[in-house]
């Protein structure tokens, strides 16, 4: 399962990567904001993406909306894991169409849960 | 039409009056001036110099009633300092993690080292075929008593290591958080040149607008009001359980 990471601090990329790593998820991909993490998941066949919202140039809602909006991309599960804890932001990416949302500070428990709980359904779905 | 010499004689030290208490922004000294004028003139003069003391007094209301300015000097000048006090917390909390989680580890790590180098020795003479049965029985024991601790010792450095990588996502908040008030300092500084080229009565515009929703608002800091925040990541869930999710 190859995963991509968008985040514009490179500590938080390293953790997530890390976490990952531990849960035995070996592909990891890194990028640090949605106006270059775009075009690597075009090209890329990426199967998961997890990402970051407030980043500068492209922030991750907007990444969401343009993955969505891809016919190539549209079906990539997306987790969304910012500091962004607004209810009417959480409200707006699920309407965006995100498969889940975790806020920082987590843990690894959480992350784990949230990408099993995508996988489980999408496993399901199918 | 007199002469100037007359003009400097007859108005002189009443216009330096006048003008001195406009400086001095002295309504009174300002009063007692105009009506020291001597002559018809008064009258226009007088128009003239309460238009220019209102526009005058204008400019200076609109000054220190600018909104923009007083919520800058009110409201998010001290956000800021908040905003600044709690990356000060946080990285100090991180750093303290770091430390204790290092100083937990390497007394573990020594543990294992030592207790190794202790039964070497006798590893060695096993392994050279020259032990006596009863140090093959110490060696035995020491073996036991060994392999047990070193797997939970250095599962617990695992586990410390693990921590220490969470412990670095201070650095993501925090500099989100230094980010935001680099903004503001981007702000106060287009306000302050704004006021700098502020001629008679123009007003100071208001600064640009702020981050739109899709950019993002940043982490939520305690004391700085959000609005409508989740509480946690259990808010979260129940929030998109609710919307179908």
């Amino acid at each position: 399962m190859k995963f991509l990471v968008v985040d514009d601090f490179s500590t938080m990329r390293r953790i997530i990567k890390n976490l990952l790593h531990d849960l035995g998820y070996a592909n990891v991909t890194e990028a640090d904001d949605g106006q270059t993490a775009l075009p690597m998941l075009q090209g890329g066949n990426f199967d998961f993406l997890i990402t970051d919202w407030n980043m500068p140039g492209m922030p991750g809602l907007d990444l969401l909306k343009a993955v969505r909006a891809d016919a190539k991309l549209k079906q990539m599960p997306v987790l969304m894991l910012t500091a962004e804890s607004k209810r009417e932001q959480i409200v707006e990416a699920a309407q965006a169409g995100v498969n889940g949302y975790v806020i920082k500070p987590f843990t690894a428990v959480t992350l784990k849960e949230k990408i099993d709980k995508i996988l489980e359904s999408r496993a399901g779905a199918k | 039409m007199p002469a100037k010499t007359d003009l400097k004689e007859r108005y002189g030290q009443a216009v330096a009056a006048l003008t001195a208490s406009m400086h001095a922004d002295d309504e009174v000294a300002f009063a007692t001036a105009l009506g020291g004028f001597p002559d018809t003139a008064e009258s226009t003069l007088r128009t003239d110099l309460r238009e220019l003391t209102e526009n005058l007094r204008f400019a200076l209301d609109r000054f220190s009633t600018d909104s923009r300015l007083a919520d800058l000097a009110e409201k998010e000048v001290p956000d800021a300092r908040h905003r600044l006090e709690h990356v000060l917390k946080l990285t100090d909390e991180a750093a303290h993690a770091t430390l204790d989680l290092v100083e937990r580890s390497g007394p573990l790590a020594e543990r294992t080292g030592v207790r190794a180098a202790g039964i070497l020795p006798l590893w060695q003479r096993f392994r050279d075929r020259n032990i006596e049965q009863k140090d093959f029985q110490i060696l035995l024991a020491a073996m036991d008593a060994f392999l047990p601790s070193a797997r939970a010792d250095s599962e617990q450095v695992r586990n410390n290591l693990a921590e220490v990588l969470m412990a670095q996502g201070y650095q993501d908040i925090s500099g989100q958080i230094i980010r935001g008030v680099m903004q503001l300092v981007t702000e106060i500084e287009i306000v302050l040149v704004s006021l700098m080229r502020l001629s008679s009565v123009e007003s100071v515009r208001a600064a640009p607008a702020a981050a739109t929703s899709s950019r993002g608002h940043g982490p939520v800091v305690p004391g700085v009001d959000h609005g409508k925040v989740v509480s946690g990541q259990q808010d979260v869930d129940a929030l998109l359980s609710g919307l179908g999710m």
